[in-house]
């Protein structure tokens, strides 16, 4: 108790700088999202009169197609990352030597550390309706202006970061079941299939849920790449965020869709670590 | 037999996925490197007919990549040192504390991590316009500060967890005082926690685009704002450059990792964004 009491100064740089950047301004959203907004104003009036108008606004289907967007793109964007990890990290840590098996934890380290501009541009530069696929999509039929096509390119672009992040989290998820199990399985006549099936992939559940929660959440708040990769056409809810800020300085709008984006984040955290990863304890 | 039959697809299956997952990862950013070089004046099919660095030579002549190029750094480096002091001072005092609620401190400390970035720079806009601050570059520190703090502040604590208690309690008995034991004990031992939550947070500011582009203004804007504008606005390979300078800089940045810290610790601490 008494170290306790003697280090609580040392607290108060922290607490002011999480106050004054992030808990009041937290607040302030949370406040400016039930102020009424005057269409031409820029932000709120001082003491506008408080309402729900923001939030009702997000019912109407135009803007709850922008919700289901964003979470179809990332669910599917999450579970391909999950699909192809699973595999890359296998093979890396049963069939790579040590050696080997550093370079491509290095090589993966890299690629998640790569800039999130780097990783948009080179994805729009080489798939993108200007890069050196065009001639391939339309002999196949696929316009690279078409909507499907530029979704598929907003979900490649997460999915760029999310194979290598998923692919480092299952590594000790991988590395932490005894292979002997498996191989005892085969000894009594299971094939390698079954044998994973029921045995590997129970094992790395919890692996597999820490890596889709590491993946959903970064994509649902995802900003650069549906910004650049969408083109306009695929907007997410952050870019939606800043459209009302920047385009029509709407901020009670803005504030409204900003908390209830937070409150999808917060939602899946705690679904996902406090009851679905309680469960495969 | 049947199952024999179908192990050896599922392995091709997944040998296939490997090698199509690896293609996919690795091919946008040869593609980018190679049209870097590019000699050609316009973006043309690949492979380029010769190779020049007149795209490196644009992006040093264009004076707004370079402000935005100056203001990134000096910003890096104000914010990394501000919220290492502050990271560092609170990771201690919240680990020496023995109070009720400690683990709900640390968990609110880390808070800022589970926010949308874009929501946690609108949110800066709207109370620093309130408080009636609109110089772009203090408005930018404070939210860069509050980005990357959660970082030196998780960095620090694993590193603090890593030390024998025993330690600094040695050296108190032997006659240390409680500064000095700090500095001359817990400080080394942490340091190679400590320099990865730098690492971290350097990288995290160097590469912010959602919360820096809210607390802009027309004069200060940071190097991935003024490159994500000019990507919509033109399609043009002086970013391409620009993109294999931040593949170095990220390339160094691991390398000191390695060197420093070793990658396998940096896995373990949580390089992940939530």
């Amino acid at each position: 108790m008494q170290a306790g009491r003697g280090s609580l100064p040392l607290l108060l740089p922290g607490c002011a700088v999480f106050l004054g950047f992030f808990f009041l301004p937290m607040a302030g959203l949370f406040l400016e999202s039930f102020r009424l907004y005057v269409p031409g104003s820029i932000g709120s009036s001082a003491n506008a009169p408080l309402t729900f108008a923001n939030y009702v606004e997000l019912l109407t289907p135009a803007f709850a197609s922008f919700f289901f967007e964003t979470l179809r793109v990332s669910l599917l964007a999450s579970l391909a990352g999950l699909l192809f990890a699973f595999p890359l990290a296998y093979w890396m840590t049963r069939s790579l030597s040590a050696r080997w098996r550093a370079i491509a934890v290095g090589f993966f380290v890299t690629l998640m550390f790569l800039s999130v501009l780097v990783r948009t541009y080179a994805l729009e530069l080489t798939f993108g309706a200007a890069g050196p696929l065009r001639p391939l999509l339309l002999s196949l039929g696929i316009s690279p202006n078409g909507r499907g096509y530029i979704e598929s390119l907003v979900g490649a672009g997460l999915l760029h970061y999310i194979v290598p992040m998923a692919t480092l989290t299952l590594l000790g998820t991988i590395q932490n079941v005894d292979p002997r199990l498996v191989d005892a399985a085969q000894a009594l006549g299971a094939p390698a299939w079954k044998a994973h099936l029921t045995i590997t992939l129970p094992l790395c559940m919890r692996g597999l849920l820490a890596a889709f929660l590491f993946a959903f959440t970064f994509s649902i708040s995802a900003f650069v790449i549906p910004m650049i990769l969408g083109k306009g056409r695929v907007l997410f809810i952050s870019n939606l965020i800043y459209n009302r800020f920047s385009e029509i300085a709407d901020y009670p709008s803005g504030a409204a869709i900003s908390i209830v984006l937070f409150a999808v984040a917060l939602t899946i955290v705690y679904v996902m670590s406090h009851q679905v990863l309680k469960r495969w304890k | 037999m049947n199952g024999r039959l179908l192990d050896n697809g599922f392995r091709l299956l997944g040998l296939v996925m490997i090698g199509v997952i690896l293609c996919f990862l690795l091919t946008p950013i040869i593609v980018t490197t190679v049209m870097a070089f590019d000699a050609r004046a316009y973006l043309g099919p690949l492979p380029p007919p010769a190779l020049s660095l007149r795209w490196f030579a644009q992006f040093f002549s264009d004076d707004y990549f370079l402000r935005g190029l100056s203001t990134s750094v000096q910003l890096a480096v104000l914010s990394v040192t501000i919220s290492l002091c502050v990271g560092v001072t609170t990771a201690f005092a919240v680990e020496r504390a023995s109070f009720a609620g400690k683990e709900m401190l640390i968990s609110l400390f880390l808070s800022p991590l589970l926010v949308p970035p874009v929501v946690t720079g609108f949110a800066l806009l709207l109370f620093l316009s309130h408080l009636g601050l609109i110089n772009g570059f203090a408005r930018l520190l404070c939210g860069h500060i509050i980005i990357t703090v959660p970082y030196t502040i998780r960095a620090t604590l694993a590193g603090l967890a890593g030390i024998d208690r025993s330690l600094t309690e040695a050296a108190l008995i032997l006659g240390a005082t409680e500064r000095r034991a700090f500095w001359d004990v817990t400080l080394p031992l942490a340091r190679t926690s400590i320099v990865s939550g730098a690492i971290f947070a350097f990288a995290v500011s160097m590469d912010d685009v959602a919360v820096s582009i809210m607390l802009t203004d027309a004069n200060t804007f940071t190097l991935p704002v003024a490159l994500i504008s000019s990507m919509r606005a033109n399609f043009d390979l002086s970013i391409a450059a620009a993109s294999v300078m931040l593949m170095l800089v990220t390339l160094t940045l691991i390398v000191i990792l390695e060197k420093f810290v070793g990658l396998n610790r940096v896995i373990g601490q949580g390089v992940f964004r939530s």
